[in-house]
């Protein structure tokens, strides 16, 4: 009873790292978004050498663990001088792994939609970008909705691992805690509990979008 | 780094490389064997149905760094206490199980319920019926989303090192550690991964091309 308790008191604290994680994983989500939509388009334009480096890029930050990623991003670049905070370099790992992750993912969109469709909008006279932009990306987005709300359940687990560079995230709340209560099962528990009731309510919003957008669709 | 620090970490990372591998293969076998009872239990509806349902949501919603905390961490205050490497087994293996359970329910499902039917209108068991007519037809389904799961499943043994199991991201910490070089063994340690993941990856892209074969490819619209 006591040790309930005493977790209900340490609530507001892990609360607190959850908000923490909540930025983690909404500014990852956003800058990852950013690279992979870029370089899906990118590789669109038949520049040999970026499409090479592109291709690169996303085979290689998805073969190597996130987690050796953010100990480069926040014990390796100390070496050559370049110091990050814990959440900026949380924010950055993931954001970059999971660029490369969107790159597939808004690739096989932008694939999905048919070569006709790019062919009848350059015989009207647009450019490349421009029927990309009007006609194209509007169609992808439907492909592209449901992995994208994977990706964000997934990032949102992930970002757990920030604690291990010390990022001030839920996690990291329920470890020091732990480290200082000793109460492990019920904080943990506590914790697991937490990312539940964050990841269920995205769960439930990726499959309404995902219903809508496929509505009338086979 | 010097010649002579690589020459000797290399066998330790390497020895450790090999422990990361022996972690991830029995994970594998751990969540490939649960996900299967899971899958059908959950198809099967009922109370063991709902439970199945209830448990692959749970573990599904959690970090996998929370399971192997609350396993390790967690049951010790109630008298289990696991070494660190069967810890991390067991995490990896119940959350990936909940996982598999997901990929065989979508397999089982895009088997054509005609053929379900016409098989138990031949007479056949339905303990038959899932053997011998629904399963196979699943594979196609099921085989890239394992072999996706079985290279994620890989990079995310690393994460066993936060509770000091033995394996390769451990051993880098602490060689990175000891030589205070993070940046030479991080990246050593995540080319020692790539050499790992990037075959597995390459192998269930062809597997996926494989299976696609005959398929349209881009919409109709």
């Amino acid at each position: 009873m006591s040790a309930c308790l005493t977790v209900w008191g340490l609530l507001p604290v892990l609360l607190l790292g959850a908000v923490a994680t909540a930025e983690i994983t909404a500014g990852a989500f956003v800058l990852a978004a950013l690279i992979g939509m870029t370089l899906a388009v990118a590789q669109r334009l038949h520049w040999y050498p970026l499409r090479i480096a592109i291709a690169i890029y996303v085979d290689v930050f998805r073969a190597v663990p996130v987690l050796t990623q953010l100990f480069i991003i926040y014990f390796g670049l100390t070496e050559i001088g370049i110091r990050l905070d814990p959440l900026p370099s949380a924010i950055v790992g993931f954001g970059i792994n999971g660029g490369a992750y969107l790159t597939e993912v808004f690739r096989a969109g932008l694939e999905s939609i048919h070569q006709g469709q790019m062919e009848a909008a350059q015989m009207l006279g647009m450019t490349r970008l421009t029927a990309l932009r009007i006609v194209i990306l509007p169609q992808a987005v439907r492909v592209v909705l449901p992995p994208l709300g994977n990706f964000a359940i997934g990032l949102l687990k992930d970002t757990a691992l920030a604690s291990a560079v010390a990022a001030p995230e839920l996690m990291f709340r329920a470890r020091t805690l732990v480290d200082k209560t000793f109460l492990a099962t019920q904080i943990f528990t506590t914790a697991a509990a937490i990312y539940l009731a964050m990841s269920l309510p995205l769960g439930y919003l990726t499959r309404q979008a995902e219903a809508r957008f496929s509505r009338g669709r086979r | 780094m010097t010649p002579d620090i690589f020459g000797e970490s290399m066998p330790e990372l390497l020895a450790a490389a090999l422990g990361t591998l022996r972690m991830t293969a029995l994970a594998f076998l751990v969540a490939a064997g649960l996900g299967l009872p899971l899958a059908i239990l959950r198809l099967a509806g009922g109370a063991a149905g709902r439970l199945a349902f209830l448990y692959v949501e749970i573990v599904r919603g959690m970090p996998a760094l929370a399971l192997l905390f609350l396993i390790y961490f967690g049951l010790a205050p109630l008298g289990i206490v696991l070494n660190s490497f069967t810890a991390a087994v067991a995490a990896f293996g119940l959350n990936g199980a909940a996982y598999l359970a997901e990929v065989y329910r979508a397999g089982i499902q895009a088997v054509d319920p005609g053929q379900r039917e016409a098989a138990q209108m031949l007479g056949l068991r339905r303990s038959q019926v899932m053997r011998e007519v629904t399963l196979p037809q699943a594979v196609p389904v099921v085989l890239p989303a394992m072999g996706n799961y079985l290279v994620s499943l890989l990079k995310d043994t690393s994460i066993a090192s936060l509770i000091a199991a033995p394996e390769l991201m451990l051993r880098s910490r602490d060689l990175a550690g000891t030589y205070y070089l993070p940046m030479e063994f991080y990246l050593l340690a995540g080319a020692m991964y790539l050499i790992m993941a990037w075959p597995m990856m390459h192998m269930v892209r062809r597997l996926e091309r494989h299976f696609a074969r005959g398929r349209l490819r881009g919409g109709g619209t």
